[in-house]
């Protein structure tokens, strides 16, 4: 098995398993047997063609889609179907959408107040102070009273990196972050995470930046038609790709 | 012709204000009641609720194919012999024309609110419902805070247009010998005579009332894309 040579503390420590996870929609199946262990701090870069289901195993880990088959624990919690499980696994993973998804009826301040205030049940007072602080993290304070719709795609993604992080998550999930970005604003957001993933957050990300895979990433998991293909340290994987689909993709997004 | 003399209409005014506040009252009421109950009924069919669904379907197509003038009769008349035979002793109970037409314009309303809060909810993006389950948001926080206030927002330039057409229908109350500001002009007109000024006079409160709340109307519009711009 690769990921144990490349990753003990995968082995170690895992806070998601991933065991054998089938997902389909009607007859295209998106994930097709995955097995995946995610070590506490460790950095994950998923890539691969679209429809590789790279994004649909990451919004498995946080049941925004339902797993079919197979079985996914996310810091000792497996996720059924129950609500309750699910509710509490989505308290401890923080979620980057690739469309930022920002409530656009709330200020800044306020669509990273909400959810710690409703669901971790903490004032308004300590909710306005910790979203100051982590607005100020992605240094974004100074918009805090307006709304997304007033800032720039990086600000506004940041924004929702900062929201994500007022829950106080154990795992950060990013689909495609900088996808929808214009070029000029892909490098704020790519520092920002950078600068997270320093912290030692636990990190599993969508992305075709290979820079910030280099930089940050602990493994890259190229995968393909609902499969794992390969993993593999970034630089091993970026010198030497072993499949000849992930040497095609890479000399498609590396020009 | 005679020439026009508007003296009677400031003599008169007294008369024509008290219609113009029932008239009033009656769209704030109808309003209310039908912002409430047709919110309620959107969500039961944005839910699927199991048969009550069905149900509030068939009462929204029902109510949204007969004029208002029917549905005011009906209640007017029938509600009487129903109550009366669910009281046993099979005599019409009278429930009262004022009470009548606030009932029936809420009710008559709240189909069609409910329409309106229906399409919004669909056209809600579906990464916002996505934003909130990631945040763990209960259903009833999502829909509280994050997809009801998006849905009125959007929809409150056809809400508002929506009430404007209820407030020019206030004036059926009529048929049930209620009166508001039409009536009332046209009881006086009918006294003193005077059919045109007090008709010209009660079509430019109408006039103002309504495009006043039309100029609203294209201030939200305009707040509203100003906000989703980009």
């Amino acid at each position: 098995m690769p990921q144990e040579t490349v990753s003990g503390t995968a082995q170690a420590a895992p806070i998601v398993v991933v065991e054998n996870v089938t997902k389909r929609f009607g007859a295209f199946t998106a994930l097709n047997d995955v097995n995946l262990r995610v070590g506490k701090g460790e950095k994950i870069v998923l890539c691969g063609p679209s429809g590789s289901g790279k994004s649909t195993l990451i919004r498995c880990i946080n049941h925004i889609e339902k797993h079919d088959g197979g079985r996914i624990v996310v810091d000792g919690v497996e996720l059924s179907h129950r609500l309750a499980d699910i509710n509490s696994v989505r308290c401890e993973v923080g979620m980057v959408f690739q469309s930022f998804n920002l409530f656009p009826h709330l200020t800044v301040a306020e669509n990273c107040m909400l959810a710690p205030m409703k669901v971790r049940g903490i004032s308004q007072a300590e909710a306005r102070a910790r979203a100051l602080g982590l607005l100020r993290k992605v240094r974004i304070q100074d918009q805090a009273d307006k709304y997304p719709a007033q800032l720039s795609g990086g600000q506004q993604q940041r924004v929702a990196i900062a929201r994500a992080l007022c829950m106080q998550p154990k795992i950060m999930l990013f689909d495609e972050p900088t996808s929808a970005l214009d070029p000029e604003m892909v490098k704020e957001v790519l520092d920002t995470m950078v600068e997270l993933a320093k912290d030692g957050m636990t990190m599993v990300c969508v992305t075709h930046e290979m820079g910030f895979a280099r930089e940050v990433a602990d493994r890259v998991i190229f995968m393909d038609r609902g499969c794992i293909l390969e993993e593999a340290d970034p630089e091993t994987f970026f010198r030497a790709p072993r499949s000849e689909r992930a040497k095609g993709f890479l000399n498609q997004i590396i020009h | 012709m005679n020439t026009l003399d508007f003296s009677i209409v400031a003599q008169s005014w007294p008369y024509l204000w008290s219609g113009l506040v029932f008239s009033l009252s009656l769209t704030a009421a109808a309003f209310a009641i039908g912002m409430v109950l047709g919110t309620c009924l959107a969500l039961v069919q944005h839910f699927e609720v199991p048969v009550l669904a069905q149900v509030v379907r068939g009462y929204v197509a029902v109510i949204r194919s007969i004029p208002l003038i029917l549905v005011l009769f009906w209640f007017f008349f029938l509600v009487p012999i129903v109550l009366g035979y669910l009281s046993g002793n099979g005599r019409p109970v009278p429930i009262g024309a004022t009470f009548t037409a606030f009932i029936t314009f809420g009710l008559f309303e709240a189909a069609y609110y409910s329409e309106i809060i229906r399409v919004g909810l669909r056209a809600v993006n579906k990464g916002q419902f996505e934003a909130c389950q990631a945040l763990a948001l209960s259903t009833y926080d999502t829909y509280r805070h994050i997809v009801l206030p998006q849905v009125l927002r959007v929809a409150s330039p056809i809400i508002l247009s929506q009430t404007i057409i209820l407030f020019q229908d206030t004036s059926l109350v009529y048929v049930l010998s209620l009166t508001d500001l039409l009536g009332a002009a046209s009881k006086l007109a009918q006294l003193n005579g005077r059919l045109v000024e007090m008709y010209l006079v009660v079509a430019l409160a109408y006039l103002a009332i309504s495009s006043a709340a039309s100029q609203c109307v294209a201030i939200l519009r305009k707040r509203y894309a100003l906000a989703t711009s980009r």
